[in-house]
């Protein structure tokens, strides 16, 4: 640990849960958030909260902010109960905990600092990348893969496309050859798509258990419903609190715009796959072709989802939020970047910027790929894993596996003030 | 907290070149919220005069959870019908019945628009959750609790053009004949009169002020918990009284139930209060039973703890219980007291251990042999000989750990206040109603409730009451 360490005065995982704790205990002696979110009711199914199930529980929380408004125990009371900022302190947590090792290369992530991993079982002492040094790593990887991308294009199709592309006029390949391209995003996306699987494994294992239990097909239907749905950030059909107090569905559709223009970014590129590779149609595709549509849409909603909750997470209220968001910002500034660059180069395939352009948004892809699992961008698995292990533990609930929150003689414990 | 913090209000006009306001509202609970979104619908100028600061707006409402109204058939949020008579037979159950049955008639009638009314101005209601919770019949849940509610009517105020002043405590009326035509009141810091047409009175009761409640019950009081906030002091029925109004319900009368006794002085609301009496029994601090703990289900009982505890010595009163039966009921905030046995029970939580192992295995003596233990209903498992009995769920308290939880009356609300007439006007010692000035909610609840307590009812109160005062405040307005 460094001396200017950025974690130093934070306060440790274990106090972390503790602080979850307590303030959970006190959630389930309350119950009047039961019906905004799976968490609450994931909390009553304990009669005491162990520390293994706040790492789920943090999960869980999509972070609507509904139960902070709703709390009157939240501060000034002397209670101070904030789920949002607790559970998101430990979210983060998470996201370091499940992807420690291995770490971030160390000239990526200088300044490293000492840990706030969530001590599973089976896990190694925590390390990982410190937040806010890592932009240094980012801007020096950007400009070695760059310098790695400019250099495969001296080597392919010869240093000049970069300023007069080859024919055909706005095919990547009169820039950069197939076989290159192919390798420069294949490479960090299996070293991504490996460390993201490695990281849902661990977290399955720790929070949930058999494998097997993930090909439940009622919870798989569920879950993926739920995620695909965004059910989470609706606050119990009231919509989140945010940025403020007032319920609003603005957060829920741009997050929607962003990832459903992901993925439509991701079927653009789908989609020229099989047109060159089996419909042997090569790029650059017309203006009507699935790629281009696809890629234009997804790239719009992107840019427009991203720059809307970065507006709306700065106009918002920082009493239930945990800590600094800063690396929520950087996936938001990444994926803005991703589709910015993609647009850009769509634009300019038959001028002569086409070779730089293309070789920028490559540059993004491939850094944007290599350091996502270390982003907030991991967030999906932990949420839908999440989602998937409250599905299961109440389907179990339902059958009875588990006992649930007896109430006994008080059957309508609610109706009391 | 932008919105739901919003900063306090420049002081109301108070200059005489500013026009009075139309209506004015002494409180920002449920009842204050109600009766100002009522008469901002037939008068523009409607001020709500909060006596917290924004963050914690709101009184007592912050902590309820529910209503009970009379509905004809059952729909999503409740599980079947709950007419008149139903309604009106379970409040005459309570206590000794109510105070005033014109009135309490009244609300019960009135009580059937109450739901739809509240959605209409922006509440929304939770429906089961799948599996885990079963509906209630009589009592609909808002979604999120009180708080939710209070933020939602604020939101649907501020819409309507309604202002509010926080951090403001009215403690005096000025009095021009049988009229209002101010209040005295200190707001954020700065004194001043605020001139109105009218006025309605929502205030809360007096159970935060502890030396008026010890008038009527001695140092006993100094042992009460008070479950809401610490502002409802009763400054605004004192003045009400001081300015002749005449004085409805028991001095004596209130809504306590049983809360750990480790829970804070104020404000610890439902989190601290205590389920676990009808699995075990509950001792006094000479180690004693006192009160059959089985006497009915839990929601029909649960409101007589708070008396019970409080006419015990020192107001303390322990729930003891063994392993069999931990877990079946809602967990306490606080965690129990833990011990292997009956004697270091009673050590740990500073009670004699002979009179408590004495208790416990005539307890356990007693028992009827051959019940069957079902903690959802009312079961046959009671005991026979013992005074006072157990008529349900008494199974022996043979199973270590054993524990244990220090108790103490939870004063939620007072009931006595100003009687009103049917129009909600606050009437005086003479039996002539102010000309202007009304009341709602917790301030004229001993109009309706005596003794006991009915869950979700204050609320129901509170609305009824609401509606008709700002109702009939606007209209006063308008003539």
């Amino acid at each position: 640990m460094s001396v200017d360490d950025p974690s130093a005065g934070d306060p440790s995982v274990d106090e972390l849960l503790a602080e979850a704790q307590r303030q959970l205990t006190i959630c389930n002696s309350c119950r009047y958030c039961e019906g905004y979110c799976a968490v609450f009711p994931a909390v009553e199914r304990h009669t005491v909260i162990a520390e293994g199930d706040i790492t789920h529980l943090a999960n869980l929380c999509h972070d609507c902010r509904a139960c902070y408004y709703a709390c009157m125990y939240a501060p000034p009371h002397e209670f101070g109960v904030n789920p949002p900022a607790i559970l998101g302190e430990i979210r983060r947590a998470t996201y370091d905990t499940y992807l420690r090792h291995p770490r971030l290369p160390g000239w990526l992530a200088r300044g490293e600092r000492a840990g706030r991993g969530l001590g599973g079982p089976g896990l190694p002492e925590p390390g990982l990348p410190g937040r806010r040094c890592a932009h240094h790593g980012l801007t020096a990887a950007a400009g070695l893969v760059g310098a790695l991308i400019v250099a495969l294009v001296a080597l392919t199709e010869g240093i000049g496309a970069l300023w007069a592309p080859r024919h055909p006029a706005g095919s990547p390949y009169g820039v950069i050859s197939y076989p290159a391209l192919l390798v420069t995003v294949a490479l960090p996306s299996a070293w991504s798509v490996a460390l993201m699987l490695r990281a849902a494994g661990r977290y399955w294992h720790d929070t949930h258990g058999p494998l097997r239990d993930l090909a439940d097909p009622r919870a798989l239907g569920r879950a993926l419903g739920y995620a695909a749905s965004l059910r989470y950030l609706r606050g119990g059909g009231e919509d989140c609190s945010y940025p403020q107090d007032a319920p609003s569905p603005v957060r829920r559709r741009l997050h929607a715009a962003v990832s459903y223009g992901f993925a439509a970014c991701f079927a653009a590129t789908v989609a020229a796959a099989v047109l060159q590779d089996f419909l042997g149609s090569p790029p650059p595709y017309p203006p009507l072709s699935a790629p281009v549509i696809l890629g234009t849409g997804g790239g719009i909603a992107m840019i427009s989802g991203c720059t809307g909750l970065i507006v709306l997470k700065r106009r918002s209220d920082p009493a239930p939020a945990a800590g600094a968001a800063v690396a929520d910002y950087g996936l938001l500034i990444g994926l803005e970047a991703l589709a910015v660059t993609g647009i850009l180069t769509l634009l300019l395939r038959t001028t002569a910027a086409f070779g730089l352009m293309l070789v920028i948004h490559l540059t993004t892809i491939v850094v944007c790929i290599a350091v996502a699992p270390y982003t907030t961008f991991a967030h999906f698995i932990y949420r839908f894993l999440a989602i998937m292990h409250d599905n299961l533990a109440a389907e179990a609930q339902r059958a009875g596996v588990r006992p649930g929150p007896r109430t006994g003689p008080d059957r309508s414990r609610h109706s009391r003030k | 907290m932008k919105e739901a913090a919003p900063p306090t209000r420049p002081p109301p006009p108070d200059g005489d070149g500013d026009p009075p306001w139309d209506v004015v509202v002494v409180g920002g609970g449920n009842a204050g919220l109600v009766a100002a979104l009522t008469a901002r619908r037939d008068v523009p100028r409607v001020l709500i005069l909060e006596r917290a600061r924004a963050e914690l707006r709101g009184g007592n409402t912050r902590h309820t959870r529910n209503i009970r109204c009379v509905h004809g058939r059952a729909d999503a949020y409740s599980s079947g019908p709950y007419l008149f008579d139903e309604l009106w037979r379970d409040l005459c159950a309570v206590g000794t019945g109510p105070s005033d049955e014109r009135l309490a008639e009244i609300t019960v009638r009135e009580s059937e628009t109450v739901p739809g009314w509240m959605s209409e101005h922006g509440i929304r209601w939770q429906r089961p959750l799948t599996g885990t919770l079963q509906l209630g019949r009589t009592n609909r849940f808002f979604l999120g609790g009180g708080k939710a509610l209070v933020n939602t009517y604020h939101r649907t105020a501020q819409r309507m053009g309604i202002s509010v002043a926080y951090d403001a405590a009215v403690d005096g009326l000025v009095l021009a004949g049988d009229r209002c035509t101010a209040l005295s009141a200190d707001i954020a810091g700065t004194r001043c009169q605020v001139r109105s047409r009218a006025v309605v009175c929502a205030s809360g009761g007096f159970e935060a002020n502890i030396g008026w409640l010890r008038r009527y019950w001695g140092d006993a009081a100094d042992n009460y918990v008070i479950r809401g906030s610490s502002d409802n002091d009763g400054r605004v029925l004192a003045a009400l009284y001081a300015c002749g109004a005449r004085p409805a319900g028991e001095e004596k009368g209130f809504h306590a139930v049983a809360v750990d006794a480790r829970s804070p002085r104020f404000d610890g609301g439902i989190a601290t209060r205590l389920d676990s009496i009808p699995f075990g029994i509950v001792v006094s601090r000479d180690g004693r039973r006192f009160y059959d703990e089985g006497e009915d289900i839990w929601p029909k009982r649960y409101a007589i703890w708070g008396r019970n505890i409080a006419g015990q010595p020192g107001q303390i009163a322990y729930s003891v219980w063994d392993a069999k039966v931990s877990g079946l009921f809602l967990p306490p905030m606080y965690g129990p007291v833990r011990a292997a046995s009956i004697g270091q029970l009673a050590d740990a939580l500073g009670l004699a251990a002979p009179a408590l192992t004495e208790t416990v295995a005539a307890y356990n003596r007693a028992i009827v042999p051959g019940g069957s233990f079902d903690p959802a209903g009312l079961d046959d498992c009671r005991t026979r000989g013992l005074d006072p009995a157990k008529s349900h769920w008494a199974q022996p308290i043979d199973t270590p750990p054993y524990y244990g939880i220090p108790m103490r009356p939870g004063i939620t609300f007072t009931y006595m206040g100003a009687a009103v007439t049917e129009a909600a006007r606050v009437l005086r010692q003479d039996g002539t109603a102010f000309g202007n000035v009304f009341a709602a909610g917790e301030i004229m609840s001993g109009n309706i409730l005596s003794t006991g307590y009915l869950a979700g009812f204050g609320l129901t109160i509170g609305s009824v009451w609401g509606r008709i005062a700002g109702r009939e405040a606007a209209r006063l307005v308008c003539r």
